[in-house]
């Protein structure tokens, strides 16, 4: 699989990291194609959080190759700066300005320039105001762009958080638990949306309810013990003996 | 986007009017023994106060604004007054107590000729050029450390107070040639102005009025733009904000530089009118109190820090007068009360009060207000395997 | 250069053992004493009346009583004021007293048994110095009685009076005084003081002709390691006269000389680093707690040192003469000037007794600093926990309203807090001076170390506050009384300041600021550590001591070596951001 002639639109190979002796990450390696809709799993502990820290530049592997779209290297590269190559990350709580209204919230997440200088003297286009107009739309939000991002409910800040993801129209989307504490018409809704950008976007999402990755999953990824358990589709993951003495290992000792 | 609503319009004008027009023209055109008088000792301590306002709207760009608490900003404070220092210190020529064409506490250090580093201040425009010069590169090469090794919150504080610090007991030293312990102080003439003519120090109040209205109109400004934006971003979520593309650590050292700056020049106003500057204007208590008088006027407005800088100075020059035993317990009880109960400072009461009555007639009424989910709050995610 | 067994060593090392032994020893002695005086009183006299070649002999004699009254008179003879008073058949010694009467006339005091002289009428006689004969001396006389006086003070009781009278032998460059301290030699049986002869004596054999003994002599003080030395072995190597085999070995001994003074310097840097890191840890402690575990920047931390400081000087008042106060208010209520006041009466001990004050003094200062934190805490504090940036204003208005109340109560002026006799003194080891206070120090950051951590990870309180401090919601939901453990914990906290502040009553003056001047130090030593990290406390503490004081070394100004350390603190929080032990936090901000 290594040296493969195909392009990835991210490859990690080889990852390690330890903290202060913890394994998070032992030789994961893991690849996705352009426009791919990958959903990730595992028990708590298993790597999934270390390993969106890993390809935003959060956290620097020890050990190991992290590459994106055409070969550039994330590991030299610090947060800011992976975000602009075009990967963008949604947090499992909701991480919005609370003090700005959503309008504004979009605002600064859409694409552009991102010095400091030209955020001195930048003004907002009509151009600009489409594209917010859009993504308000389709999140779901459209008369709320005036309302202070703070006041609204959990729902909707989550999905601000994603319309500020596609405000900035990114190549790769890594979203951490997008359906945590929503409601059931809301989860679904989410899945809706985040099924509807297939294709157009490539897309990781981390998830740890079943019926929600029933609904988006088209390829699964079990992370355990910081390294891929196994790939494939929710039947072929679900009926895997490995993963099933892992999940069911674990409730054991639970109990 | 309009840079003002229409009371604030009022309200600044009036200021600008009474600080610039009125009080300057009762104090020259009265007579002394009029009601209407206002006293050169008047327009003197309104004059620091007016300084301590441009100080205290630094310390909210960076506090109530960006979210950086820096307790060093009275060190730029007192560098910019310095450098103006070192102006006036030459100016003072063989007027002073040896009769020496060198400043007297280089006659009592046992030179005779000037120090290299000091030939070039005999200039006023070089001296202003060092008053922006110093302490923004200071501030440049600290905030670059601070910011690019991620240090914020409260470890940003204890660090710019430690710089603050380090900068005193350096400049208690006599050997940096900077005055020792007393600093500077006697000064003659500025400008070719005798510092001491009530015309001088009325002349120098207006100055610093215009540069604060300049500074309290550029930092409105810039609230408004997209900077100000993204400013206000990294104050309420700064991971957001770098996830979202933007090198915060760049945002961060532009503003810092910038608040120093405003800093240095509110030194450099101050010193020519209150006559004197020396290490104990660095020290760690200074930047405190002008981060106190940021609390108690309102963070994360610029009206606040104006208000609290008037507020809080006036009532402690009246309370040492008044009660000189006791002072230092209302002030500290005052900042107690202020931060524990008003959070928001004097601009945030009318709110606050509003809020107090909502709450008790909604008592009244027996109608529970609904409740709103509180930030950051993470409910436990739903497993089901 | 072996001494045998004895105690003296062991009582050198132990001035305080010394001090009790004596006043035991004293008690009994005393009749003894005089049973001897008066033996030897005679001799003296004896002495002093003696003609011709008799006379140095006798006064050789006297070289082994080791009595201050033979030095006394020696002395005074010496400057011709021992006078002979011819009584009718005899003459009797006697020296004048000091204090003279209006004609200039003082009383006489007998040498030979210490009393005044009387006539006949048993009436007291006065002299002026001229009316007497003064006995005389030559030159062959003095040279005796100086040998004499020296061997007097080499067999002086106190090892220190003894080690005096060595140095001055050996600085002497008198070849005639080698046999002096040969002689005692012989006798002496002290291992320092005997270390100190054969050192004196080598000093003095490198102005010796014979260039064999001079490099034995060299050698010997490159044995002994004399840095007293050093600078008559360094003119050695650099004399262009001398032999060249002396020259040599004159290097090789200056050499190891300085080796060794470089080793004590070193040693003592790191001695006085790391008394001045348990300071700092001392000082620290509490705020790891209140600062690391809680997230409160607490800025009146100085004050509950301070507070912790007072209750010492308190303490050590009512153990002396009492202790009072009263403060008038600037107010008044219908006319009547309000104002309140304290009297606590003293116990007036002494000695001993109140000497232990100091024990006393630590409980309570923890105790009190604790009640203060209590009281900080559920007044101020508790409104505060989820804004950190706000606790510091808040806790600095708490420190200025302190400083004030200090001032009021103890006044503007530094108190007077005297250390007990027990921690005064030094001892050297290897001629690395080690003071009590310093050691003390410590031993004492050690304790209170091992006690905290005991309390942290041993007992039921310290499961409870490391659950609230991590994540205080949980705990809550987990039925843990959080208020009651931030209360505690705060307190806690507060009462180390307390001990902290018992503990610089000792080594530094009192006053109302004296906490500010630790303030900024402590938190840059917190943060160095790693919020959160008691062990990095430690680490920090002694860390920032060492390079402290071995920057004032190397700068050679305090103030500079301060700079320096903030500087180089900044730095190494660039490349540790989160201190030595940081703890990762594995949510978003």
């Amino acid at each position: 699989m290594t040296n493969a002639p195909k392009q990835f639109v991210l490859l990690l190979e080889g990852v390690n990291k330890n903290f202060d002796g913890f394994k998070a990450i032992s030789d994961l390696n893991f690849y996705m194609d352009e426009g791919e809709l990958r959903t990730i799993i595992g028990p708590n502990g298993a790597g999934k959080s270390t390993m969106m820290d890993i390809i935003t530049g959060r956290t620097k592997p020890d050990t190991g190759k992290v590459e994106f779209g055409f070969n550039t290297d994330l590991t030299t590269m610090n947060v800011p700066e992976i975000n602009r190559l075009g990967i963008g990350r949604k947090f499992q709580t909701p991480s919005v300005y609370i003090h700005h209204t959503v309008f504004e919230n979009l605002l600064l997440s859409l694409k552009g320039p991102r010095g400091v200088f030209t955020a001195l003297f930048s003004r907002t286009t009509a151009e600009q105001r489409d594209r917010i107009e859009a993504v308000l739309k389709t999140i779901g939000l459209s008369d709320k762009a005036e309302t202070l991002a703070g006041s609204l409910s959990h729902g909707q800040k989550q999905w601000l958080e994603i319309g500020m993801l596609l405000a900035q129209d990114p190549k790769l989307l890594l979203v951490d638990e997008p359906a945590a504490g929503m409601t059931d018409e809301e989860t679904h809704k989410t899945g809706e949306l985040l099924l509807s950008l297939e294709g157009k976007h490539s897309i990781i999402v981390i998830e740890h309810d079943m019926a929600f990755v029933r609904q988006i999953a088209r390829k699964v990824t079990v992370l355990h013990q910081g390294h891929v358990l196994c790939e494939g589709t929710v039947d072929d993951v679900q009926n895997d003996e490995r993963v099933k003495e892992v999940y069911l290992g674990r409730k054991k000792k639970e109990k | 986007m309009r840079l003002f609503s229409k009371w604030e319009l009022i309200a600044v004008g009036a200021a600008v009017l009474l600080m610039l027009v009125v009080l300057p023209c009762l104090n020259a055109f009265t007579l002394e023994s009029s009601w209407l008088h206002v006293s050169n000792f008047t327009i003197t301590v309104y004059g620091k106060y007016l300084c301590y306002a441009m100080l205290a709207i630094s310390v909210d760009l960076l506090w109530g604004y960006t979210g950086l608490l820096s307790l060093g900003q009275a060190l730029f404070f007192a560098l910019g007054g310095y450098m103006l220092g070192m102006y006036l210190m030459r100016m003072i020529g063989d007027l002073g107590q040896y009769h020496q064409p060198i400043p007297d506490f280089l006659v009592f250090l046992g030179w005779s000729t000037l120090p290299a580093f000091w030939k070039p201040f005999g200039s006023f425009p070089f001296a202003m050029f060092m008053a922006v010069l110093l302490p923004g590169t200071l501030a440049g090469i600290f905030g670059y450390l601070a910011f690019r090794s991620r240090i914020r919150g409260v470890y940003f504080s204890i660090l710019t107070q430690a710089l603050t610090y380090a900068a005193c007991l350096l400049f208690f030293r006599n050997s940096l040639l900077l005055g020792g312990n007393n600093g500077f102080t006697d000064f003659k003439f500025i400008l070719g102005h005798d510092t001491r003519e009530p015309a001088t120090q009325r002349g120098l109040f207006i100055v610093t009025g215009i540069a604060l209205l300049l500074v309290y109109l550029v930092c409105k400004w810039l609230t408004t733009t997209k900077f100000g934006k993204v400013q206000r971003a990294i104050r309420d979520s700064e991971n957001r904000v770098m996830f979202s593309g933007y090198s915060t650590a760049n945002f961060k050292l532009f503003i810092f530089v910038l608040a120093s700056v405003i800093a240095s020049l509110a030194g450099v106003l101050y010193v020519p009118q209150v006559g004197i500057i020396n290490p104990s204007e660095m020290a760690p208590d200074k930047s405190l109190e002008a981060v106190v008088w940021v609390a108690v006027g309102g963070r994360g407005t610029l009206i606040g820090p104006i208000l609290g800088a008037f507020a809080v100075n006036a009532m402690k020059s009246w309370a040492t007068r008044a009660y000189p035993d006791m002072w230092l317990i209302f002030l500290g009880t005052m900042f107690i009360l202020v931060t524990v109960f008003m959070p928001k400072g004097i601009v945030g009461l009318p709110a606050q009060l509003r809020d107090v009555y909502k709450k008790l007639t909604a008592r009244k009424m027996k109608v529970e207000p609904a409740p709103v989910a509180a930030n950051g709050e993470e409910p436990l995610p739903a497993k089901s395997e | 250069m072996g001494g045998g067994k004895n105690p003296r060593p062991f009582l050198k090392m132990h001035r305080t053992l010394k001090f009790l032994f004596s006043l035991l020893c004293g008690i009994f002695s005393v009749l003894a004493v005089q049973a001897q005086d008066a033996a030897i009183r005679e001799k003296l006299s004896h002495a002093i009346l003696a003609e011709g070649a008799e006379q140095p002999k006798l006064v050789g004699e006297l070289s082994d009583t080791g009595s201050k009254i033979v030095r006394e008179v020696l002395v005074a003879w010496t400057r011709d004021n021992v006078f002979l008073y011819d009584a009718d058949t005899v003459k009797i010694p006697v020296l004048l007293e000091d204090q003279t009467d209006a004609d200039g006339k003082a009383r006489a005091i007998r040498i030979d048994n210490g009393k005044f002289l009387l006539d006949d009428k048993k009436q007291e006689l006065r002299f002026a110095p001229t009316e007497l004969t003064s006995a005389d001396t030559d030159a062959a006389l003095r040279t005796v009685i100086q040998q004499t006086l020296d061997s007097l003070a080499l067999a002086d009781p106190d090892p220190d009076a003894r080690e005096n009278a060595v140095l001055k032998l050996g600085n002497s460059k008198k070849l005639k005084n080698i046999p002096v301290l040969q002689a005692r030699l012989a006798k002496e049986n002290d291992l320092t003081v005997r270390r100190n002869i054969n050192e004196a004596i080598a000093m003095l054999q490198l102005g010796d002709p014979d260039p064999k003994v001079q490099v034995a002599a060299l050698q010997q003080l490159a044995a002994l390691k004399s840095i007293g030395s050093l600078d008559m072995v360094k003119s050695l190597a650099e004399s262009k006269t001398a032999a060249p085999e002396i020259v040599k070995a004159a290097k090789l001994s200056a050499e190891t000389i300085g080796e060794h003074i470089a080793a004590v310097n070193f040693f003592g840097t790191i001695f006085r680093g790391l008394s001045l890191g348990s300071i700092l840890l001392v000082v620290t402690l509490g705020l790891a707690i209140t600062f690391g575990l809680m997230g409160i920047i607490n800025m009146a931390h100085g004050e509950m040192i301070a507070v912790g400081a007072y209750t010492t000087y308190v303490v050590q008042n009512l153990f002396g003469s009492g202790f009072a106060f009263s403060i008038n208010l600037p107010f008044s209520f219908f006319g009547h000037p309000l104002g309140f006041g304290l009297h606590l009466p003293g116990m007036n001990s002494t000695g001993w007794f109140y000497e232990t004050y100091f024990i006393f003094a630590l409980p309570l200062s923890f105790l009190m600093a604790a009640l203060a934190g209590l009281a900080l805490e559920r007044s101020v504090i508790r409104f505060l926990y989820r804004r950190p940036l706000e606790s510091l204003l808040a806790t600095w208005g708490v420190s200025l309203v302190m400083q004030q109340l200090f001032r009021m109560v103890f006044g503007a002026n530094n108190v007077q807090v005297s250390s007990p006799r027990w921690l005064q003194g030094h001892f050297t080891l290897n001629d690395v001076l080690l003071g009590y206070n310093r050691v003390f120090v410590i031993g004492f950051a050690v304790l209170i170390v091992i006690g905290t951590w005991m309390l942290l990870t041993k007992t039921p309180l310290g499961l409870l506050i490391r659950a609230v401090m991590q994540n205080r919601d949980m705990a809550s939901c987990m039925g843990v009384r959080t208020a009651r453990v931030n209360m505690m914990t705060f307190a806690f906290g507060s009462g180390l300041a307390g001990l902290a502040g018992a503990f610089l009553s000792q080594i530094g003056n009192v006053g109302p600021s004296l906490g500010q001047s630790y303030i900024v130090d402590s938190f840059m030593t917190v943060v160095v550590g790693g919020v959160g990290s008691i062990v990095g406390t430690v680490y920090a503490a002694v860390g920032i001591g060492t390079s402290d004081q071995v920057l004032q070394q190397v700068t050679g100004s305090p103030v500079t070596g301060k700079i320096v350390v903030l500087v180089c603190i900044i730095l190494f929080l660039q490349w540790k951001p989160g201190g030595l032990f940081s703890i990762r936090s594995r949510s978003l901000d």
